[in-house]
């Protein structure tokens, strides 16, 4: 059975789409509905759907930001109210768009050909989907990395730089900063959790390896296979391990 | 002012500089000369002929008409041909054709003329009238590149107008609000869900009182919170609890004259990029004040505040060009930080700048 993600950060819309794909995929398991793009992608790694519909426009992050991190691990589907002209390229059949507010025989098109491609998987897709994802991307607006972590320890505010970040950890309700500053020994918490910091955060520095934590790349070592399906992460002078979910193991490949 | 250098040139080589394209003069150089313009010219010659016809000596008169005849035809044709080709280099060379054409023509009567005083009579008439064509053909010149200029100052500057218009109306109308809306508004009729009338009305509203807003050049304050008020009922309805809004204006401001779409591009900027891009949405005020003479308007939100390096986009160097064609420079508008977080818009102005109706 397929499995898929919607996520649209306006109600009516996100429920008319559920309701059109009721009718026109009725075997389609929707596993996951997200009010925002940050959800959208903790989602995406909670349940690995094989298909996801995007809106563009969603706060944290975008569709295109979610669908860049996604990559070929499942088909992508744009939902928008408005074709913008670098959406045109997905007609090529690498992903799909659908204008909102969604059309029935529109989607049911877009459904054939989900269900085509999910028949013949192997098929390479017809356009360089990330270099279009990139080219979508500058096009959207990006506030600045997050420089400072702000992390209350009793009665003080501690500024953590973020250069300093070894690495962030879902810990229940909070997120555990790990960082080499002083104080501390080492360690905060904070009340933002993960998959909203990861908005925030500079790509360059910071890698996502696991649902539940984000790693500054300077202080890995080394990554390490165990067996078919695991893999962790050894530290720079740090005797803990980090785990690497089967997503992000294609970080690590070696070259 | 820094002295223009005399351009030499002109004085051996005289004559409009610009060369119409083909394309520019079928925009504006495509009529012909009007009836008016023929019968003036035509008086004129009657006007000269008669006179040379009367100084010419006895005797003369058939050879004097004739002459005088080949001359109107060589002008007219001149003329004509200068019509459509109204710059410097058309004019020199039919400058010199005329005059080379005078002259073999002075040489041809001259032959035939044995008496020495009419020989010089004609060679006297053909040498002014050559003179008078010359000279004409060179104000003819100049008038028809002014006309042609003139007009395509004046298509530019309506085209500019035009596209401004345009921009003002697409700046305002986003689709983007429109088809979400409007996905919203099926969504709930579909399924029968009661938001559906009062987010249709609210959309209603909201385009009956912006879509001719743009048609005057002044709009009242008190409307144009109407039209906001509906802004916000619509976003409010598409976001729900991500969108808290208070417009907070006195009284004595809604009488107030402004270039309309200003303070609702203001709140729109707000929402749009202050609000809606939050994962919690936020919180929306929009407060006017008026302190004798001053009226002060702002928008604050309580969003991520001004990104660094932010670029003013097409709504805000329209309200400013607006505001300064309305209100002049005691208008004006300033955006940064709001104090607790977030974007703050100022707009601020005396009453008297801003176009107050008269007292009834």
């Amino acid at each position: 059975m397929t499995r898929a993600l919607v996520a649209d950060d306006e109600e009516a819309p996100r429920e008319q789409l559920l309701a059109a794909l009721r009718s026109a995929w009725p075997s389609l398991q929707v596993v996951a509905s997200a009010a925002n793009g940050v959800d959208a992608w903790d989602a995406f790694l909670e349940h690995e759907p094989e298909v996801c519909f995007l809106d563009i426009r969603m706060p944290g992050l975008s569709g295109i930001d979610v669908a860049r991190r996604i990559g070929a691990q499942a088909q992508i589907v744009f939902a928008t109210a408005y074709g913008d002209h670098a959406l045109a390229a997905f007609d090529t059949g690498a992903v799909d768009y659908l204008l909102k507010p969604v059309d029935p025989a529109r989607l049911l098109q877009t459904v054939h050909r989900l269900q085509a491609r999910q028949a013949s998987p192997s098929s390479p897709p017809a356009t360089d989907l990330q270099g279009l994802l990139k080219q979508l991307l500058q096009q959207a607006q990006h506030p600045p990395p997050l420089a400072v972590v702000q992390a209350s320890v009793g009665r003080e505010v501690r500024l953590i730089r973020s250069e300093e970040v070894i690495y962030f950890e879902s810990d229940a309700r909070y997120t555990r900063v790990v960082h080499t500053g002083a104080g501390g020994d080492g360690q905060a918490l904070i009340r933002t959790p993960l998959k909203e910091l990861l908005a925030q955060l500079d790509e360059q520095l910071f890698w996502q390896v696991h649902r539940s934590v984000i790693v500054n790349h300077r202080h890995i070592a080394a990554a390490v296979r165990v067996d078919e399906g695991q893999m962790h992460l050894t530290l720079r002078g740090r005797p803990e391990t980090l785990p690497v979910s089967r997503h992000f193991q294609a970080l690590f490949k070696g070259q | 002012m820094p002295a223009q250098p005399i351009d030499w040139c002109q004085l051996w080589y005289p004559g409009p500089k610009r060369a119409f394209t083909a394309d520019e003069m079928a925009r504006a150089g495509s009529d012909a000369p009007s009836p008016t313009m023929l019968v003036m010219a035509i008086i004129n010659f009657a006007t000269v002929a008669f006179v040379a016809l009367q100084l010419a000596p006895a005797g003369q008169t058939a050879r004097t008409a004739a002459a005088l005849g080949a001359l109107a035809v060589l002008a007219a044709t001149a003329a004509r041909w200068l019509w459509w080709r109204p710059w410097r280099r058309p004019l020199m060379q039919m400058q010199l054709g005329v005059t080379a054409a005078m002259v073999l023509l002075a040489l041809g009567i001259r032959w035939r003329l044995p008496e020495r005083e009419d020989r010089f009579a004609v060679g006297l008439t053909l040498a002014v009238g050559c003179a008078v064509i010359v000279v004409l053909m060179w104000f003819l010149v100049l008038w028809r590149a002014q006309q042609i200029e003139a007009r395509l100052r004046e298509q530019a500057e309506r085209e500019r107008a035009i596209e401004m218009a345009r921009r003002l109306a697409a700046a305002q109308l986003e689709p983007h609000f429109l088809f979400n809306t409007l996905a919203s508004v099926q969504h709930w009729v579909q399924c029968k869900d009661d938001r559906a009338a009062p987010l249709l009305a609210a959309l209603t509203g909201y385009l009956r009182a912006t879509l001719p807003m743009f048609n005057r050049p002044l709009l009242a304050v008190g409307d144009e919170l109407q039209a906001i008020e509906r802004y916000l009922q619509v976003m409010q309805a598409r976001m729900g609890a991500r969108l808290a809004w208070r417009i907070d204006v006195d009284a004595a401001l809604h009488t107030l004259q402004l270039p309309p779409g200003v303070l609702l591009t203001l709140t729109e900027n707000a929402v749009v990029h202050g609000l809606e891009p939050q994962l919690g949405g936020g919180e929306l005020l929009l407060r006017g004040r008026l302190q004798g003479d001053a009226a002060h308007f702002e928008v604050i939100d309580n969003g991520p505040g001004p990104a660094p390096g932010m670029q003013e986009g097409v709504g805000l160097s329209n309200i400013r060009q607006r505001l300064l064609l309305a209100c002049g420079a005691a208008a004006q508008l300033r955006l940064g930080a709001a104090p607790g977080g977030g974007f703050k818009a100022e707009l601020s102005m005396t009453t008297s700048a801003a176009h107050s109706p008269p007292p009834p």
